[in-house]
């Protein structure tokens, strides 16, 4: 009889665990990744990330995705190639997944350990610096991602048979809303 | 006097009409409110339904960026009201409205999760459909198959330059001085230098203009500058060889270059510019 009952109180109780303390929404972005080619700095840009974070226990699950084809860097051709050897033909999404303590939404620096997954691999970045300030209703997170292209097993792309420099790195500029 | 009678009735219709609308909008209630998330902010673009519990009648309003809502011209009577927004669970609440009255009905709600999910949000939650998160082997194949065309492209457009560059410098060997026909040896080095150009340089567009076009792509930036430029050197790629030719003729005849045949090297120099410049459009960032 105790058994039922504490089996009826811990069913009860399960939705109560399950649901989220707050809720977080990317409301701006900006993601910028920089190449760099002895004939070329390239940097392209895509405004079409969505994110959510939801936070429960303490604990904020956080994940950004963008279409791959989103990028822009100024030219369709190089995009294009980008999205080849990118492999966004099969993988068309950059999806990047991390976990904070709730209280570091109030912090100017945040250390985050981030799991990306791109190009058909998951990479995790241990301990990436982000400046976060509070503007208003809003949190704008600001940092680089130290992305190469060997992380993600991309054949480097080549301009007149050079091909570009391993170093990658992805800028972020967030707006965070907490709902 | 019947007919003063029947004007009377005729302008009384309209008046009473007029006075039971209004009686009727005297009547009809209004509710308003402030829906909030768990965290006391506004949620903009909540929908919020009441229902008439005797007519059934529903009646919807979003909620704006300040998180409120207005519904009027609501009968008196029973209502239940349903709160949703995406990503928080569903409110509902009963309220009974009073004739003519403006009423409030507030909610906060929560944050909602898919079951089994616990906290982790998913690619579905942000919204995006899954046509935009489902690659396909196809579509990438074919991205394959266009940089693979455009690659080699590339090279033989790179490789076409040096017999390119070449030919220009062969050129006054072709002619021969103050106007009389050079030695024939010149004359046939140019014509070959000029021949594998012309054979390179059409291998290489062959590949261009065969490489499949990736649907849903609009070119912009400086490959428009390059596919511009082939208008230019294309032609004059089909132009040069032939006034080359006709000159060649000439001159082995022991007469000076004449005719359309004089314009051999101009034509020659437009095109390897316009051939220049179509690299650099794509090479040097500017």
């Amino acid at each position: 009889m105790m058994k039922k009952l504490s089996l009826i109180v811990l069913l009860l109780a399960i939705p109560q665990f399950a649901r989220a303390d707050s809720q977080w929404v990317l409301a701006q972005s900006t993601l910028t990744y920089h190449v760099t080619h002895p004939l070329h700095e390239v940097d392209g840009v895509s405004k079409a990330a969505k994110g959510k974070g939801v936070c429960h226990a303490g604990q904020c699950d956080f994940l950004i995705a963008a279409p791959v084809k989103s990028f822009d860097s100024g030219d369709s051709n190089r995009d294009l190639h980008m999205l080849q050897v990118t492999r966004g033909g099969e993988f068309p999404m950059v999806v990047v997944r991390t976990q904070l303590p709730e209280q570091d939404s109030a912090s100017a620096d945040i250390k985050a350990d981030l799991t990306i997954q791109f190009a058909g691999q998951t990479v995790h970045y241990n301990q990436v610096s982000f400046h976060a300030a509070k503007q208003g209703n809003e949190v704008h997170i600001t940092g680089t991602i130290p992305a190469t292209v060997s992380d993600f097993k991309i054949d480097p792309p080549k301009l007149l048979t050079i091909p570009i420099k391993n170093e990658i790195p992805v800028k972020v500029d967030m707006a965070w809303r907490q709902q | 006097m019947n007919s003063l009678a029947a004007k009377a009735v005729l302008c009384t219709i309209p008046l009473l009409s007029s006075i039971s609308i209004s009686l009727r909008a005297q009547a009809d209630s209004s509710l308003s409110g402030t829906i909030t998330g768990a965290s006391g902010k506004p949620l903009a673009s909540a929908r919020v339904s009441v229902k008439n519990l005797t007519t059934g009648q529903s009646t919807t309003a979003e909620t704006s960026a300040t998180g409120t809502y207005y519904l009027s011209g609501l009968a008196p009577g029973d209502y239940e009201i349903s709160v949703a927004a995406l990503g928080f669970d569903v409110k509902t609440g009963r309220m009974t409205l009073a004739a003519g009255g403006a009423q409030t009905f507030n909610a906060t709600l929560t944050a909602s999760l898919t079951p089994g999910q616990e906290t982790e949000p998913s690619l579905s939650d942000l919204g995006f459909s899954p046509s935009q998160t489902k690659g396909t082997p196809e579509y990438q194949a074919l991205l394959d198959r266009r940089s693979h065309m455009l690659q080699i492209h590339q090279r033989l457009g790179l490789i076409t330059t040096a017999p390119l560059i070449a030919t220009l410098f062969t050129s006054p060997g072709a002619k021969g001085h103050h106007g009389m026909p050079g030695p024939a040896s010149g004359r046939e080095l140019h014509a070959a230098l000029g021949a594998t150009t012309a054979g390179l340089y059409f291998s290489s567009a062959y590949f261009a203009i065969r490489a499949p076009k990736i649907p849903g792509t609009q070119a912009h930036g400086p490959i428009r500058v390059h596919k511009a430029l082939a208008w230019i050197h294309g032609p004059g790629m089909i132009l040069t060889p032939i006034l080359g030719g006709i000159a060649y003729s000439q001159l082995s005849n022991g007469e000076r270059v004449h005719g359309i045949a004089k314009y051999h090297s101009d034509v020659a120099a437009v095109t390897a510019a316009a051939y220049g410049a179509a690299i650099i459009s794509v090479s040097i960032k500017f």
